[in-house]
């Protein structure tokens, strides 16, 4: 039994790629996480598929899940979204009643699909409820450290900046680190991470200054305080985040600066990282390289064209993570309110069990 | 740093702690047994005195000279001039009192345990200051200025003593009073003197239980659990009662023969607490027989949900935290531990294994000749070499006897030590356990404290000999002696001043456990609380 369905479940997913579709949603939509996209490419890829068991259903989850989490170079964000979606699917199954394991499994989809959609549309709405939540945060006068790409730092920021009433009112400035990996790599001319927000904000008459990394110790005894975003947000109530982000909050908390995280609740993972190097993925960012090496790694190039085997695919540098512990978290500002770290294992366990 | 900070901070409590109960001599090279130098430990008192004086200065209001005329006073030993009158007369009586117990005890050559005089035995000259500085420890609360120096049942002594009292202290001079709340009842080493009703498999598990053949909270919990199965198989229900009303009486019993023998743990008295719940539930109409099977089947289920499917979760999601190349240490010899690091091991994954034993149970021997014989690579070291054990770790893995619901982890005396050591690398600690039981009814010390007053909390010194082997059940005292006179613990009940402290656990606090991996998933220690509401809510 169990053979044949995943016989058949393979043969569904051919001509679905989750991996490209989840890929295309996440360029298509800039508004969209990762979570959300995961999510999202597998609600189509039920859609998409004619399982008509509870188990062949499940079945396909996991299969397709365990496939888009190898094929992706960081799955941790993206995860939060499969576990999450998994985890709802399962408890709305063992529900008693219509819809539950008695019941007739056509009503069951489609419910599970029209609340996968719903679940969707809350997720981008959470955005804005973070934004409500963490308004109080930014006070007249402060400076606002912050850094990377994150969209919900620059919602909050950009709703802090209309709040106080046209750019004439406008009283906070914003500190915004500009990561120079994103530069060194492939794309030169490709504009850092974050640029889009400081011209938002910008035209909204924030005043930004832009710092590299290299001037965070500098410049954060004018700040008041630092938010940053997050990929994931850890069991222990600690983030995995854009490189860069765990040494501004060890300066943060050597300082004395508070370092607020500003994330969705279905950024949370069931990972526990126990430290920098404890993460499930593998990234090229201590390398030691002789002279040696480096000659052979150049002929290496050379003579093979990129055979992208069957090997752990590694993150670049430029999409690098680090994971922030939670003793240096002060607080983290999620659509389910503001949490300090410790309480994020609970909303965890209220989703899990 | 703020880790070293705090440790610094603990100690210091705990040798303020010392210092005012004047029982366990700091300088004592053997940690266990704490026999008092009085000599050797006056100046490290005194040094204490001058270095705590905010402690010291409330309770003396009423005279604002003598805490700087104090400690040169005991430091040199030999003057108790730099009294005022005031003082002086304050302490007419105690001089008395204290005296002629001194008398007494140099007469009998022994030591008296909970008794603040005490360490005036061997050091003479500065006995007056002894029992002032005793008032001013003890004294903050109740005694006042005025307060009389001898601390606790001194004060009758010294009145009426009578022989009778002072043979009475005899017997309880072998206690270190600081640690007094820990001895409870008195250990029962024999079958004898259990009551009828207890079953013969709860006297045999007593008899394990007393000399540590069984050992370990799981291994407890479940042959506590199978011995109450036997119980309950060759129960019959007396006239006029019903299964659900008596069964819990006569449970109860057997309860009490097992916790005279031994302390019950935190996961005996869970399950205990669980048993007789769905005794409870039983409905009194139904028939003795399927009453007795559905209870047969619910402890099968308890044991093998709680405990075997739990160790295997539990083993499974603390496998995955081994990588390769890790220096993993652990201490003591927890089976949960155990089955971690064989399971990792099977997996493939090459790591090397750092155990640290000590006293009093060295249940780290059969942990690491079980991981040795089975090709792991074993580094096995007494807690004193346990800077060179840890200095390389990459994880530390800790079983737990429980989880306190601050988040602190109740295990093997000495775990404390072992999870504080790492702090300076950058290593991790972790704990396995399952179901993290706080009791809400938890008798808490200050988060400084290692030890915690748990009646468990102090065995008998009985392991201690373990290796001569040769014991014999004495009756009449909570120690088992044995025979060869090779210990210099041997004669320990008859050796003057010395005072036996065998401590079985201890508390770590919350901010040095990094993770704790429970069935229901890895948390941080803050999430304990949290677990247990849901565990008790289910």
């Amino acid at each position: 039994m169990a053979s044949t369905t995943s016989d058949t479940a393979v043969a569904d997913t051919k001509p679905f790629d989750i991996v490209a579709t989840y890929n295309e949603l996440l360029r298509s939509d800039a508004d969209l996480t990762m979570p959300i996209a995961a999510i999202e490419a597998l609600v189509l890829l039920l859609t998409h598929s004619a399982s008509s068991t509870i188990s062949e259903t499940l079945d396909l989850l996991e299969k397709s899940t365990a496939h888009l989490k190898r094929s992706i170079p960081n799955p941790i964000g993206l995860s939060a979204g499969t576990d999450l979606f998994q985890r709802y699917l399962i408890t709305t199954l063992q529900r008693p009643g219509q819809l539950g394991p008695a019941g007739d499994f056509k009503a069951i989809r489609t419910h599970l699909l029209s609340n996968g959609r719903l679940f969707i549309r809350r997720a981008k709405e959470s955005r804005d409820k973070i934004a409500a939540f963490g308004r109080g945060f930014i006070r007249d006068g402060s400076t606002i450290l912050t850094n990377g790409g994150s969209r919900a730092v620059a919602a909050l920021l950009q709703k802090a900046a209309d709040e106080e009433g046209g750019p004439s009112a406008v009283r906070f400035r914003v500190i915004y680190v500009l990561s120079s990996t994103s530069q060194e790599s492939k794309h030169p001319n490709e504009e850092p991470e974050g640029m889009e927000t400081v011209r938002a904000l910008r035209a909204k008459g924030v005043p930004v200054s832009t710092i590299p990394e290299s001037a965070v110790a500098y410049s954060l005894g004018k700040a008041d305080m630092v938010i940053v975003g997050a990929e994931g947000v850890v069991e222990n109530g600690g983030i995995v985040s854009r490189m860069g982000t765990y040494q501004i909050g060890l300066l943060a908390k050597a300082i004395g600066k508070p370092f607020y995280v500003v994330a969705e609740s279905h950024k949370f993972v069931r990972l526990y990282p126990l430290g920098q190097y404890d993460l499930p993925i593998e990234q090229q960012v201590v390398e030691f390289k002789s002279e040696e090496d480096l000659a052979e790694e150049r002929k290496q190039q050379s003579s093979v064209a990129d055979t992208n085997g069957d090997t752990p695919i590694k993150l670049p540098l430029c999409d690098s993570v680090d994971f922030t512990p939670p003793h240096l978290i002060s607080a983290l500002i999620t659509d389910s309110g503001v949490l300090t770290p410790s309480a994020v294992s609970e909303e965890l366990i209220k989703i899990w069990f | 740093m703020n880790r070293k900070l705090g440790l610094r901070r603990c100690v210091g409590r705990l040798w303020h702690h010392f210092f005012f109960h004047k029982m366990v001599e700091p300088s004592n090279p053997a940690p266990t047994a704490p026999v008092s130098p009085p000599v050797s430990s006056t100046p490290e008192q005194a040094t204490l005195a001058t270095e705590n004086p905010p402690q010291t200065l409330p309770i003396r209001d009423s005279k604002p000279t003598q805490p700087t005329g104090d400690a040169p006073a005991s430091t040199d030993g030999a003057t108790d001039k730099p009294l005022t009158a005031a003082e002086l007369k304050k302490k007419a009586k105690a001089d008395k009192a204290a005296r002629r117990i001194r008398q007494k005890l140099e007469r009998e050559g022994n030591t008296t345990g909970s008794t603040a005089p005490t360490p005036s035995v061997g050091a003479q000259p500065r006995q007056p200051n002894t029992p002032k500085k005793d008032a001013a420890g003890t004294g903050s609360a109740q005694k006042g200025p005025r307060a009389p120096p001898p601390r606790r049942g001194s004060g009758p002594v010294a009145q009426t003593g009578s022989v009778l009292v002072e043979q009475k202290k005899k017997k309880d001079d072998k206690k270190v009073a600081v640690f007094g709340h820990l001895y409870g009842q008195q250990r029962r080493v024999t079958v004898g003197g259990a009551t009828k009703e207890v079953h013969p498999a709860i006297l045999a598990l007593g008899m394990q239980l007393v000399d540590y053949t069984i050992c370990g909270s799981s291994a407890r919990c479940v042959a506590t659990l199978l011995a109450f199965k036997r119980v309950i198989e060759s129960y019959t229900t007396p006239m006029g009662t019903s299964l659900a009303r008596h069964l819990t009486t006569h449970l109860s019993s057997q309860i009490t023969y097992l916790s005279t023998c031994r302390p019950l743990s935190i996961s005996q008295g869970n399950a205990i607490r669980a048993l007789k719940l769905f005794i409870a539930g039983i409905d009194p109409s139904t028939p003795e027989a399927s009453a007795k099977i559905s209870l047969c089947e619910y402890i099968d289920s308890f044991i093998r949900e709680k405990i075997t499917v739990a160790d295997q979760v539990i083993a499974d999601s603390a496998a995955q935290k081994v990588q390769d190349g890790d220096v993993i240490v652990t201490f003591a010899g927890s089976s949960i531990v155990k089955h971690t690091l064989l399971l990792a091991h099977n997996q493939g994954k090459r790591f090397r294994v750092s155990i640290i034993d000590s006293r009093p149970l060295f249940e780290g021997k059969s942990l690491a000749r079980d991981l040795a014989n089975s090709g792991l690579d074993v580094q096995y070291s007494l807690v004193h070499s346990i800077t060179h054990a840890v200095k390389d770790a990459t994880k530390v893995f800790l079983g737990a006897h429980a989880m306190t619901s601050n988040g602190g982890l109740y295990s093997r005396v000495g775990t404390a030590l072992v999870a504080i050591s790492p702090t300076a690398s950058p290593s991790t600690a972790s704990s396995s356990t399952r179901l993290p039981m706080p009791t809400s009814s938890y008798p808490w010390t200050p988060p400084v404290s290692l030890a915690v007053p748990t009646p468990d909390t102090h065995a008998p010194p009985a392991p201690e000999n373990k290796k001569g082997g040769n014991r014999t059940p004495a009756p009449e005292s909570p120690v088992i002696p044995h025979k060869t006179s090779s210990s210099p613990l041997a004669d320990w009940h008859n050796t003057p001043n010395l005072q036996l402290l065998n401590i079985m656990y201890d508390v770590t606090p919350a901010e040095y456990v990094d993770m704790v991996i429970t069935e229901m998933g890895s948390l941080p220690p803050s999430a304990v609380p949290i677990v247990h509401r849901m565990v008790t809510n289910l």
